[in-house]
């Protein structure tokens, strides 16, 4: 077949379009590895680099990992972080997992609600989310307020800045991912199997437990991991709920070291490489357990139809449900959000309090050009960030797809991002920043330049998908039609892979339009991002500027996130990992 | 009650809110009485209601109205309210899918019946000993612990099957159990099914829309279409006599010619041809005496005059042949003759070319004609 096909008047020889297919594979694995290693070599040189007083390098030394790991901190903050990502991720997959079971898998009312919570969570900045728990179960929240009414006590019911006031909110505000991950699973169980153990004679809990909970068994500790590792990273529940309350966890360690007067960059590099291992082998694991996910679920018939456990006299407790999860997940937090951009000062929510409210922040921030400035930058970050990691991994996907020359190796240097938390990625890039011939610290091309490294794994997990499901055949006709391995990707691969680019693109776009603490270490004067002015703001105390500035933000962002919603709802919600 | 009878549903109905494009679905008044051992089968194209009976057998879905009742004990009676589940029926069953569970090994996939048997507790050496022997019957036993995700879709089959037969229930319900397997292993899988159940002594319903599956495997048949019965019979008088134009066209290859009914007599009609030529055909009871009627014919059972003489009282149509096509054993002409094209089969020899003229007939039991 191979002289028949190819060496036709229009065809060239096949050695040489498989060379085409190998040069592209060894240019994409070159400028991924360009992106991916410089920051890791200067994140590692940084921990074993004895610094002067005047910053300037003296020498190779292990100080810093002694240090750390003789110091008390690490113990005491590695402790809290466990702590916290465990419980975090315990509330999030015990919330998010019995609305999705309840949503996917029952006739309970009020469906809707569920996804409207998710759809607006997806747009919706975490610092703001947080700055509206933090004034609910705060002081002057509603809840430490009528405890103070009812004893008549000065003191407070519960204080948020505590471990519990971390794990409450941090699982509140990733149960909707896991609620949209989990019914994606539920969705696509096979009810046969279910089914079958009832004409075996199992009882209904016999076959929820034995069939049913086994099934999803790996699925739901791959998303364990998952979620165990981001809340593990997460800075801004630590930043904005611990901090003030004197609790650390690893990410604060690291914010701190950057922050100190001198900054202690070996000591935060040294963490930060600790940190990265720990992920590293986490996500070993949950790579381990999610192909064993695929495995189970790789065992469905055609013969699927959607059937659904009837509640029957319970259905009333799976409407609470629903709607008791739309009211503490989105109503209650977004309310306390609008309550603090109409207030001109935190106060607590009373009839009395009414005739102070006024729509100043929203003027202020609709009217002031630094706000505009704010939007701006932040639009153009994201979509620039979008665009090129689509741009890349289009490419590196089919490399890796059709495993052209350093395909593994790309992929290896493509996924490897995953392992850096954000903050410990924007302590990496701030070095390279810092070396870099021309002066890109504190503009935007360095927060862009780390976004793309830190979302290409996202951006290859649509594309690659996507091009794993075009038949390759549709490519070899291109290649016997005459077309070079860039016109097959361009003419063919491109047109059809649209929609899962697109979908890449939007929710690239939306992660980026959120994240906080890789941008808060790059950030500039005149090069911030809508979360980073937030975080400032609040931390200046101007919380009414951030309520007003964020709800405004959210608001065009849950348009957008409606639209990606619309876009991937037929599709397997893993790329959302 | 009809106390011959294994298992019997009676008025049985069973229809879903129209959701969206499509048939609805569903059975309306369904009844039948089946005498124990039977290997029936609900044949039918895809939305038939054939699937929603036997999963309303299964109790796997709760019927409008109507009893079924398996051997002495009433599963679902809407008057008295009685809705046996389905785990309590003792029913085997193999799904569509299969669903074989993927993290059990498949000695667990075929134990998990009695480990989760309500009325009776096995010993484990009863266990081992019925699940042995269920592998063994579908020649499975070396392969008891391997994992079921190394099973390919045959072997998955079969541990279904002998997960379905494991407690020897007295009813076995398959639905398509044959529809995701490649062909040849199709054919193995008929006679095997087939010859178990013989062996059982099972009663056992089938559900396919596969005809062919239908006719070798079954007992008895029974066509559904709309969610309703149109005929229930042996496979041998489904082919010969169908009782309605659909089943005719359903099972089997038909001829069709157009005609015109002359006179109907002790349900013989004669019936002429747009060429003047008259032939007779049986009719179902209750034909219109006069109108046009279209009259199915057999590929097999028309046959070429020039080279078999027919015999006296046989029906006789001139036409001219349009297409021969080489088959190996035989050749295949599609004729045409006044009415339709019919198609036949001829010795290898010298194929007729086309355009040539010639003469066919059939016997008048071979011939039904339908309004």
């Amino acid at each position: 077949m191979t002289d028949l096909t190819s060496s036709g008047a229009h065809g060239r020889p096949k050695r040489l379009r498989a060379r085409e297919g190998n040069l592209l594979g060894t240019s994409m694995a070159l400028i991924v590895a360009i992106l991916v290693l410089p920051p890791v070599w200067f994140l590692f040189k940084a921990s074993i680099t004895k610094l002067n007083a005047g910053l300037s390098s003296d020498g190779l030394t292990w100080d810093n990992y002694l240090r750390l790991f003789t110091s008390e901190a690490l113990l005491g903050s590695l402790m809290n972080s466990v702590i916290f990502a465990v419980f975090a991720t315990l509330v999030s997959l015990v919330v998010g997992g019995i609305l999705a079971w309840l949503v996917v898998r029952t006739d309970t009312p009020f469906k809707g609600l569920a996804f409207v919570t998710t759809i607006v969570s997806l747009g919706t900045p975490y610092i703001l989310y947080v700055t509206g728990w933090l004034y609910l179960l705060g002081r002057s929240g509603p809840i430490n307020v009528t405890w103070k009414l009812i004893t008549g006590r000065m003191d407070n019911l519960f204080d948020v800045n505590s471990l519990l006031g971390m794990i409450a909110i941090e699982g509140f505000l990733w149960s909707p991912l896991v609620f949209l991950l989990l019914s994606a699973t539920f969705r696509t169980a096979n009810a046969e199997m279910e089914e079958a153990a009832r004409m075996s004679g199992a009882s209904v809990s016999s076959t929820i437990w034995r069939i049913s909970f086994r099934l999803a068994f790996p699925a739901i500790a791959a998303l364990a991991i998952f979620v165990f590792v981001r809340n593990l990273e997460s800075f801004e529940v630590p930043a904005l709920v611990g901090m003030p309350g004197g609790i650390d966890v690893l990410t604060t360690q690291i914010y701190e070291g950057v922050q100190r007067m001198p900054p202690d960059i070996g000591y935060a590099s040294a963490y930060s490489v600790a940190m990265i291992c720990c992920i590293a082998v986490l996500l070993y694991f949950y790579g381990k357990i999610s192909s064993a996910a695929e495995r189970y679920a790789g065992i469905t018939g055609k013969g699927y139809r959607p059937r659904l456990f009837k509640l029957g006299r319970y259905r009333w407790l799976g409407a609470a449900i629903v709607l008791a999860n739309f009211v503490i997940v989105l109503l209650l937090p977004l309310a306390a959000i609008l309550w603090m951009a109409l207030t001109p000062f935190v106060q607590p929510m009373r009839l009395a309090s009414l005739r102070y409210v006024s729509l100043k922040h929203f003027e202020n921030v609709l009217g002031q050009s630094y706000y505009h400035g704010l939007f701006l930058n932040t639009v153009i970050v994201a979509a620039g960030t979008a665009t090129v990691v689509m741009l890349l991994t289009l490419f590196t996907g089919w490399v890796v797809a059709r495993r052209k020359a350093f395909g593994k190796t790309s992929e290896q240097l493509v996924t490897m991002p995953l392992v850096f938390p954000g903050l410990v990625l924007g302590l990496a890039v701030l070095q390279l920043a810092l070396v870099f011939p021309l002066p890109v610290y504190g503009t935007l091309w360095i927060i862009s330049f780390g976004f793309i490294i830190r979302y290409m794994p996202y951006g290859m997990r649509y594309s690659f998908a996507g091009i794993m499901q075009i038949h390759q055949e549709l490519e070899q006709a291109a290649s016997v039609a005459g077309a070079n391995t860039f016109e097959i990707i361009w003419r063919v691969v491109t047109p059809l892979l649209l929609p899962a680019l697109a979908s890449g693109w939007l929710f690239i776009f939306l992660i980026a339009t959120k994240e906080m603490s890789m941008p808060l270490l790059l950030s500039g004067p005149g090069a911030q991002t809508i979360p980073v002015a937030m975080f400032d703001l609040w931390s200046s105390g101007q919380s009414g500027e951030v309520a007003a500035l964020g709800l405004i933000w959210a608001t065009l962002m849950t348009i957008l996130s409606c639209a990606f919603y619309l876009m991937t709802r037929r599709a397997s919600a893993k790329t959302f990992g | 009650m009809n106390t011959n009878s294994f298992l019997e549903l009676k008025a049985l109905s069973k229809t879903y809110p129209k959701a969206g494009e499509g048939p609805s679905g569903g059975v309306m008044d369904f009844n039948i009485s089946l005498p124990a051992g039977t290997f029936f089968t609900l044949l039918g194209p895809s939305g038939c209601g054939k699937t929603t009976t036997l999963r309303c057998i299964a109790g796997l879905e709760m019927p409008d109205s109507g009893t079924i009742r398996i051997g002495s004990e009433v599963m679902f009676d809407q008057a008295s309210r009685t809705a046996i589940p389905a785990n309590l029926r003792r029913i085997g069953m193999v799904f569509q899918s299969y669903a074989i569970w993927p993290h059990m090994t498949v000695f667990e996939n075929v134990a998990f019946p009695l480990r989760v048997a309500k009325d009776k507790s096995f010993s484990r050496n009863e266990i081992t000993e019925m699940v042995m022997e269920s592998l063994k019957s579908v020649n499975l036993d070396s392969y008891a612990d391997r994992s079921a995700t190394q099973l390919s879709g045959g072997q998955q089959q079969r541990v279904a099957l002998a997960r379905a037969i494991v407690r020897r229930p007295k009813l076995l319900l398959l639905d398509e159990p044959l529809s995701n397997l490649d062909a040849s292993l199709r054919d193995e899988m008929r006679k095997e099914l087939r010859r178990l159940q013989q062996t059982m002594g099972i009663t056992t319903i089938y559900v396919t829309h596969d005809q062919s599956e239908a006719l070798e495997m079954s007992d008895l048949i029974a066509v559904m279409r709309h969610g309703v019965i149109e005929q229930i019979a042996s496979p041998k008088e489904l082919y010969f006599s169908p009782s309605t134009r659909f089943i005719a066209d359903f099972i089997g290859t038909n001829n069709w010619i157009d005609a015109t009914v002359a006179e109907i007599r002790e349900g013989i009609a004669s019936v002429q041809l747009s060429d003047g030529a008259v032939i007779q055909a049986k009719v179902h009871e209750g034909a219109p005496a006069t109108g046009a009627v279209r009259v199915a014919i057999r590929p097999e059972n028309i046959k070429i005059a020039s080279l078999e003489s027919p015999p006296a009282g046989a029906n006789r149509v001139d036409g001219f042949v349009r297409h021969s096509g080489f088959l190996g054993n035989n050749i295949r002409y599609s004729v045409e003759v006044a009415g339709g094209e019919v198609v036949t089969y001829g010795p290898n020899g010298q194929p007729l070319a086309p355009g040539e003229p010639l003469s066919l007939w059939f016997a008048p039991s071979d011939a039904v004609a339908f309004v």
